[in-house]
């Protein structure tokens, strides 16, 4: 149970940095545990096992640290969108958008006016674009590799 | 005295009942009436109760994480906020059987319009032509109903297709961006009119700009899509506690009414209610108005009489407003500042006719600020991350417009019993139109083009054809005419099928235009109530 916990509270750290630049509050963590505790199941998607196992695979490797959360959400938002990865990821954008002081960061918006938002959204698209490439490269071979093990198993 | 029952304390029967006891009637409402907690921090605006609160998530999100909005949750961009889940708790005893249609059902006090975001869309004589009355003869009441609850608007292109009453406030001040449409649409004001048939102005809205009735005018707190502390928002529960001042006025909470009783006269003797203990009561009625809604109505009525004869009879016409949700963002504001503390919900409206089909569709503008962001930060294009910066950028220029298409009876659209299962069920079957698609197609296009022209972008992926049942817009059950045979009523909304029984809900339209019904359902059920009691 304690190591669970633990895990859960390593996934809100890194998933919160990834998404807002700074680490979650005690709040925002006992939330995220709340959240696992009501409803972990419900979070989970309803799938086979196989699919199961590459989910908790994102997900695990998600947790190592931001640049990981990058290219495990790239790979997810494209080939995997309502995996586990991408719930749980949701699910810290929710809790950071409701509670203080990460709301403020949320609705703050960025410098630079029209321009600035264009740059803005076009660094975003080139950054998505390499971190797929990226995220495919990686998990691509290793969601065959897990698929091939089931199946010969 | 002759006691009249109501059924049921939506928008329709809060009116009913409210002209009812004005004229010095007696009434007794039979109610569920689920209510919900009382309003935190009365005195906060939305970002206060951010700030503020001992545990935010818990009333943003809900205890279970119940307005959550988890991949795959079917494209809708809002979820309830659980302030509001008590319109939406089921009281068991209503169960469905559906084929092609998605029903919500409200069991609280207030009904279903406790959810309302107060667009109030008077129909005009073309919508109300196969109604057995005209605007003149409605006119009155939408200037009642809207000296009661509070309507801001005003006069401008639209009246042509919303007609003018009176009791109008002044409108609230426009946020930004509305501002932005509005002034984009007077810079284009011909080519929008003449070429895309488009009409444009102030959404009107069941909101105070001025106090009213011990009611305080919209402190622009940005709390709206949670529920409005200052009462500024109407709701019928307002006018419940209204109702529930008049000593000859009795609610009966806790109630479920399953059906009702006919005497050998073919007149209404009783209804029969279950308590919330499981316990069946029989109360005595001169008079029984059905007001808890069409599916609810519908289901008291085919219960009793299969109850009284052993038929299963089926009621057909069955409407609903197929409804389209389309995000846009409007180029002129990226990367603007924007404000929370505004009204949230509509405050542009357009109507836009349709060159291929003839169709006038009514579209209301939703400037997005408090709403919760993650539901719509998760269909952007980009990883989480990203799509949360392109967002933050592009937040002060997102809008929606909630686009509402008409619907017209169909035999092949129908309500009966399922008796199959105890309770019985209401089994519901809708089949939309075969030139839906057709239709649905060239709105989508002519909109993006009306869009197009006020400076915005429409991203066509991210636009959402809501299921039949969405919009909660029912109607035409039991239609009103001035001849017509079973299963239909009197332009008063008194039952041609059984003696005493009277209809006062969405079921008595014979057509529902592409407009919000709520503002048409109180002041029909105000007409019925003044005309016929």
């Amino acid at each position: 149970m304690g190591r669970q916990m633990d895990r859960l509270e390593r996934e809100c750290i890194t998933y919160a940095a990834y998404l807002s630049g700074t680490p979650p509050t005690p709040y925002l963590v006992e939330k995220y545990l709340d959240f696992h505790q009501k409803l972990g199941e419900t979070a989970r998607p309803r799938e086979k096992a196989r699919t199961d196992a590459f989910d908790s695979f994102l997900v695990e490797v998600a947790a190592r640290g931001a640049l990981w959360t990058r290219l495990a959400d790239s790979y997810a938002r494209i080939f995997r969108p309502n995996s586990l990865l991408r719930k749980k990821l949701i699910l810290v954008l929710a809790l950071l958008e409701c509670s203080p002081p990460s709301f403020e960061r949320l609705d703050r918006v960025p410098a630079g006016g029209f321009a600035g938002a264009v740059l803005r959204l076009i660094a975003a698209s080139v950054r998505f674009l390499a971190a797929l490439i990226v995220g495919a490269a990686l998990f691509g071979p290793v969601r065959l590799w897990m698929a091939r093990r089931w199946n010969a198993s | 005295m002759e006691r009249i029952v109501v059924v049921g304390s939506g928008a329709s029967g809060v009116h009913f009942a409210l002209s009812c006891l004005l004229k010095g009637r007696a009434v007794t409402m039979l109610d569920v009436g689920f209510t919900g907690e009382p309003h935190p921090r009365p005195e906060d605006s939305l970002v206060g109760l951010k700030r503020n609160l001992a545990d935010p998530v818990n009333y943003f999100l809900g205890p279970r994480y119940g307005s959550l909005a988890l991949p795959g949750r079917h494209g809708e961009y809002y979820a309830f906020p659980p302030a509001k889940d008590h319109v939406f708790r089921p009281a068991g005893a209503l169960q469905f059987q559906t084929n092609g249609f998605s029903p919500l059902s409200s069991f609280a006090a207030g009904g279903l319009a406790e959810v309302w975001t107060g667009g109030c869309y008077p129909f005009d004589d073309q919508d109300l032509r196969q109604f057995p009355f005209g605007w003149d003869q409605l006119e009155t009441y939408y200037t009642r109903v809207a000296e009661r609850i509070g309507i801001s608007g005003t006069e401008d292109d639209l009246k042509s297709v919303l007609p003018l009453h009176g009791g109008l406030q002044p409108p609230l001040d426009a946020d930004e961006h509305s501002a932005e449409l509005l002034a984009a649409y007077a810079r284009r004001r011909q080519h929008l009119n003449q070429r895309l048939g488009c009409l444009m102005g102030r959404a009107r809205v069941a909101v105070l700009s001025r106090d009213l009735d011990g009611r305080k005018a919209c402190g622009y707190s940005g709390r709206c899509l949670w529920g409005c502390p200052r009462q500024s928002l109407y709701t019928p529960a307002i006018t419940l506690s209204r109702c529930r001042a008049f000593p000859n006025f009795q609610y009966l909470d806790g109630l479920y009414v399953d059906h009702f009783r006919i005497s050998g006269s073919g007149k209404v003797r009783s209804v029969v209610v279950r308590r919330a203990d499981g316990v069946m009561e029989e109360i005595a009625a001169d008079a029984l108005v059905l007001a808890a809604g069409t599916l609810g109505s519908a289901k008291i009525f085919l219960e009793s009489l299969h109850r009284d004869s052993g038929q299963i009879l089926s009621l057909s016409g069955l409407m609903d407003n197929r409804q389209i949700l389309m995000p846009f963002v409007n180029l002129r504001m990226l990367g603007r500042k924007w404000n929370p503390d505004t009204y949230q919900y509509h405050q542009v409206a357009m109507a836009v006719r349709v060159r291929e089909s003839g169709e006038m569709i009514h579209g209301l503008i939703t400037t997005l600020k408090t709403a919760l962001i993650h539901p719509l930060v998760q269909t952007l294009p980009f990883d989480l991350a990203g799509s949360l910066t392109a967002f933050r950028s592009v937040h002060a220029a997102l809008g929606m417009i909630n686009i509402n298409f008409p619907d017209y009876r169909r035999q092949e659209n129908y309500v009966t019993l399922d008796t199959s299962s105890t309770p019985h069920r209401l089994a519901i079957h809708y089949q939309p139109d075969v030139s839906e698609p057709a239709r649905l197609k060239q709105t989508i296009a002519a909109f993006r083009k009306v869009l197009w022209k006020l400076g915005c972008f429409a991203p066509r992926p991210m636009i959402h054809v809501r299921p039949m049942g969405a919009s909660v817009h029912y109607a035409g059950t039991l239609p009103m005419s001035e001849s017509g045979g079973a299963g239909s009523c009197t332009k008063h909304g008194a039952s041609r099928d059984v003696d005493g029984l009277f209809f006062a809900d969405g079921t008595t339209f014979p057509s529902l235009p592409a407009k919000n019904l709520t503002f048409t359902l109180m002041a029909n059920a105000t007409r019925i109530a003044e005309e016929a009691f």
